[in-house]
């Protein structure tokens, strides 16, 4: 018995031993998942964070349980699915050990327990990674959301006990899969028929795959320019699901159709194959890629899907960050009203002041027809000189068209967080003075679209001196080092300056007759035609806020990209790494009738350059898309195509580690 | 002389766990030889034959081939060497299964970006040679373990090499097969003048050289020449077979 025992063992020793630079990378990658995995789900349940991020309440226990639950779920899929590699790559060891008489519960249960033993592995290396790295982890979080605050290494009794379970459960579901997938192997026992070059099925469908692919791109060039009806047309949304469609199903065919025919139209073309090791190469990487057709088609979905949720996260913050610096770019600013009771509480605290403005506007009444509402529009207005607007920060102006000294520019709401409607306005009547012709649009409010109601217009200054005004006000904003330092209590007093005055304009049949009456005290009915002016407006909280949330988003976007990128760059590099017995068995002959290492290297770097190039070329492509569904298509600047450079740049990566290995694992065999 | 093996030795294994697998072996090659290298299992035959064939590199020792010492080349080097100057017929043929019979033949030729005429001139000779025409368009799954063998032997001379290194080459096959395959090498050492070098433990096969070295415990213990009567030849192999051990005299061919 102790005999029969210490075989198995043996056996499954060996196993692993054949297989362990593969087994390396699937436990590392496993292990990987199981730290973050583990990390995210103590984070919500430390007490540092708690502290340091009180006014959160229960938002980030809340999104990183959610966020490792989701964690979890992509990792088990990920780890059911590759652990399968390993359970074919041993088919023949396993049909040889029935056929030398071992029962089949011993050889399932051997995959049980060599599959349990991979997963303990895993996650012992993976609860280490969590101890190790939990508060250099927490400390990024701290850093990005620009909390100074220590962060505590916490792990919870609840936690552990989680992870014991899910450890426990995992373990158990995924040895029970690969020893039904074991039992499989064993009750089927003949091979799969080789897949031949069907070649009026593949020409035809890599054809239409092609067909799908233009048109996905000639619909993502339309959907540049459709995006902005989304909110009222149904369009877009048709587009962007055609697209995905397209995408999708042209990618397969693509790959279906055209990968191996193409390798077969050169291994044809007698001049190309018969020179050198191209006579063999074609063959072989013909062979490689019938094998590989779904996982690269699965990897190219998956990376496109990674890019566009780059994309995606990378626009929704800048939308979010453009809102914000419109609504507030200064610190705190005020009107005449309240300037003098902030200097003074500024005073008091010892504000270090970095740099103040001041700017004379005007209100008065203006008419026109808005053609993003489409209807005809009275209102009051809030009128600032050229010289003035100039004299400015430049942050003030960032999302406004340039305009000389003689040019109008009219600042209004964006009506949409996402896209801007860049059209002039024109013909703008305005009370008492002449009427505007035409003026640039801008949606960049100096001095903060809540300071004040309605919209702006930045007029040349002899217009502005010549214009009457119904009110006239002055701005002021401030920038401090190190904030205002304004105190619970001092926000208390000012509190009831928030609101400076109060404007009911009376609307008469023509603007002339039109004016504003101006309320010192709030109005106890409020009407449409009620217009409150701002005392002050504070950055504050509300700048902490989003640094703190933009902080915490970019942890959780960069951890799930590079789990992403581990989880796909480890799938292609197994991929590579298992090759059938046969396949190696044919590198080590060439080796053996004279076929230089290099050359043997070359195809090997021709193997692993197709593997990894294809679905990065065809994903890229795909994101795309990702870009035009924000119709920022003249904005593809730097910063996007810095994001999908790292992406490629850290999928590379991946291709070069796996090229390394995978010569490493022929190399080995070479000198056996 | 055109093979020249000076003193060689290799050891597998390290300290105590070593093995000798060669101890200090020296031996000449004449232009044109067909030279048997025989021996138990273990005695280091192939061992032997991979150094000379720069597949492994020895020890200790030199392997001079038309002059040259192979033992001093680069890895490179001795890759192009082996791929212009010799050809390999192996026990398990050392057939490339994704390539039809035509592709594995012509091979070396193509390794070596031969012009296609060339390619396709030697290819219809040596199918003609070795009376294989019909099997050029067949997968190799599709063929006898005999007609494997020729097809190996047809790829190991299609460059025309100067030196043809056989292991065990008549190992996998029945004793037919094994007569056809060693009349063709026996006519190609004739008619090319290639140098063969084969190592056998099969008496049958060893009576095919011109010359066989008996090789045990990794040293050369005997050898004797054809005295050009087959039968006498194939007699004197037995016997020094049961001298050294590890021979078997039933295992020769019931075809002979």
């Amino acid at each position: 018995m102790g005999v029969t025992i210490s075989m198995y063992r043996k056996i499954i020793k060996r196993s692993l031993s054949n297989m362990r630079d593969s087994y390396v990378i699937y436990i590392l990658a496993c292990s990987f998942a199981i730290g973050i995995f583990g990390i995210l789900l103590s984070m919500g349940d430390n007490p540092s964070v708690h502290l340091a991020l009180h006014w959160w309440d229960n938002f980030i226990y809340d999104i990183s349980s959610i966020m490792s639950g989701l964690f979890a779920f992509f990792a088990f899929i990920y780890m059911a699915y590759v652990d399968g590699f390993f359970i074919k790559q041993q088919r023949n060891e396993f049909l040889t050990f029935e056929k030398l008489g071992m029962q089949r519960w011993i050889i399932v249960t051997l995959s049980f327990f060599q599959t349990a033993i991979v997963q303990a592995v895993a996650w012992i290396i993976g609860l280490s990674l969590l101890l190790i790295f939990q508060k250099f982890m927490g400390m990024l979080l701290f850093f990005l959301m620009q909390v100074r605050f220590n962060f505590e290494m916490y792990l919870g009794w609840d936690n552990l006990y989680i992870l014991l379970e899910v450890f426990a459960v995992s373990t158990l579901i995924l040895s029970l899969i690969n020893a039904i997938k074991t039992m499989r192997i064993l009750q089927k026992k003949k091979t799969k028929p080789l897949v031949k070059t069907r070649w009026w099925l593949r020409i035809p469908a890599g054809a239409f795959g092609i067909i799908l692919l233009l048109s996905a791109q000639i619909c993502t060039a339309y959907l540049f320019k459709d995006m902005r009806m989304i909110s009222y047309s149904g369009k877009p949304l048709a587009e962007i699901f055609y697209i995905m469609m397209d995408d999708i199903v042209g990618t397969y065919l693509v790959y279906y159709g055209f990968l191996p025919s193409i390798l077969d139209i050169m291994e044809r073309i007698h001049s190309v194959a018969y020179s050198g090791v191209n006579i063999f190469s074609f063959k072989y990487m013909k062979e490689r890629l019938f094998q590989n057709i779904s996982i690269l088609w699965f990897v190219t979905e998956l990376s496109a899907l990674a890019l566009a949720l780059l994309t995606f996260c990378y626009f929704g913050y800048q939308a979010v960050h453009q809102n914000y610096n419109s609504a507030y770019p200064f610190e705190l600013a005020a009107n005449k009203d309240t300037v003098k009771v902030i200097r003074d509480e500024l005073h008091k605290n010892k504000a270090k002041v970095k740099g103040s403005y001041k700017t004379e506007v005007k209100i008065n009444l203006v008419s026109y027809y808005s053609k993003s509402n489409q209807t005809y529009t009275r209102q009051p207005m809030t009128f600032m000189s050229y010289s003035a607007y100039k004299s400015l920060p430049k942050r003030m102006r960032k999302g406004n068209s340039k305009i000389n000294s003689h040019q109008f520019l009219k600042i209004d709401y964006n009506s949409s967080l996402m896209y801007s409607n860049h059209t002039n306005e024109h013909d703008i009547e305005v009370k008492n003075a002449p009427m505007i012709q035409t003026a640039k649009w801008g949606y960049s409010f100096p001095y903060g679209s809540s300071m004040h109601f309605g919209p702006m217009m930045i007029v040349p200054d002899k217009y502005y001196q010549k214009m009457p005004a119904e009110v006239t006000d002055t701005f002021y904003g401030w920038d401090f080092k190190k904030g205002d330092r304004l105190s619970r209590k001092q926000l208390q007093k000012l509190n009831s300056y928030r609101d400076a005055y109060y404007m009911k304009v009376n609307f008469k049949s023509s603007l002339e007759k039109s004016n504003i009456e101006v309320m010192k005290k709030e109005p106890n009915k409020y009407e449409a035609a009620i217009y409150t002016q701002s005392g002050f407006l504070r950055q504050g909280s509300i700048k902490k806020r989003l640094k703190q949330g933009g902080g915490f988003y970019l942890f959780i976007v960069a951890l799930f990209s590079v789990a992403l990128l581990v989880a796909l760059g480890s799938v292609l590099t197994l991929r590579i790494l298992l090759r059938d017995d046969y396949q190696s068995r044919q590198l080590r002959t060439l080796q053996k009738i004279g076929v230089e290492e290099s050359e043997i290297k070359g195809i090997i770097r021709r193997e692993n350059t197709l593997t990894f190039l294809i679905p990065i070329v065809f994903a890229s492509l795909q994101a795309y898309a990702a870009i035009a569904m924000f119709d920022f298509g003249h904005h593809i600047s730097k910063n996007i195509i810095l994001i999908y450079g790292g992406y490629v740049i850290l999928y590379g990566l991946f291709g070069l580690i796996s090229f390394k290995i995978s010569w490493r694992g022929v190399k080995q065999k070479f000198s056996l | 002389m055109q093979i020249a093996v000076k003193n060689i030795s290799k050891d597998f294994g390290k300290n105590k766990t070593a093995v000798h697998a060669i101890k200090d072996i020296s031996l000449e090659v004449e232009h044109g030889e067909f030279l048997g290298i025989m021996g138990p299992s273990g005695a280091g035959k192939t061992t032997l034959l991979n150094m000379i064939s720069t597949n492994d590199r020895p020890d200790h020792g030199q392997i001079i081939i038309d002059g040259l010492d192979l033992t001093q080349l680069h890895d490179r080097d001795q890759a192009k060497y082996r791929r212009n100057k010799m050809g390999f017929i192996y026990q398990s043929f050392e057939l490339l299964d994704s390539l039809n019979v035509k592709e594995n033949v012509i091979l070396p030729l193509a390794l070596n970006r031969s012009n296609k005429k060339l390619i396709e001139e030697r290819f219809n000779y040596m199918m003609q040679l070795l009376n294989i025409e019909n099997l050029s368009a067949r997968a190799i799954d599709e063929l006898s373990l005999g007609q494997r063998q020729i097809v190996a032997a047809a790829r190991a001379m299609i460059n025309r090499p100067e030196i043809l290194f056989a292991d065990e080459p008549t190992g996998s096959l029945d004793s037919k097969s094994a007569t056809i395959l060693l009349n063709y090498m026996q006519m190609i050492n004739k008619k090319e003048q290639t140098t063969i070098l084969m190592a056998t433990h099969d008496a049958f096969t060893a009576s095919y050289c011109s010359r066989v070295i008996f090789i045990k415990d990794g040293v050369v213990f005997s050898e004797i020449v054809n005295p050009g009567n087959r039968d006498k030849f194939f007699e004197q192999i037995i016997n020094m077979q049961r001298t050294i051990g590890g021979g078997d005299y039933f295992n020769v061919s019931q075809n002979y």
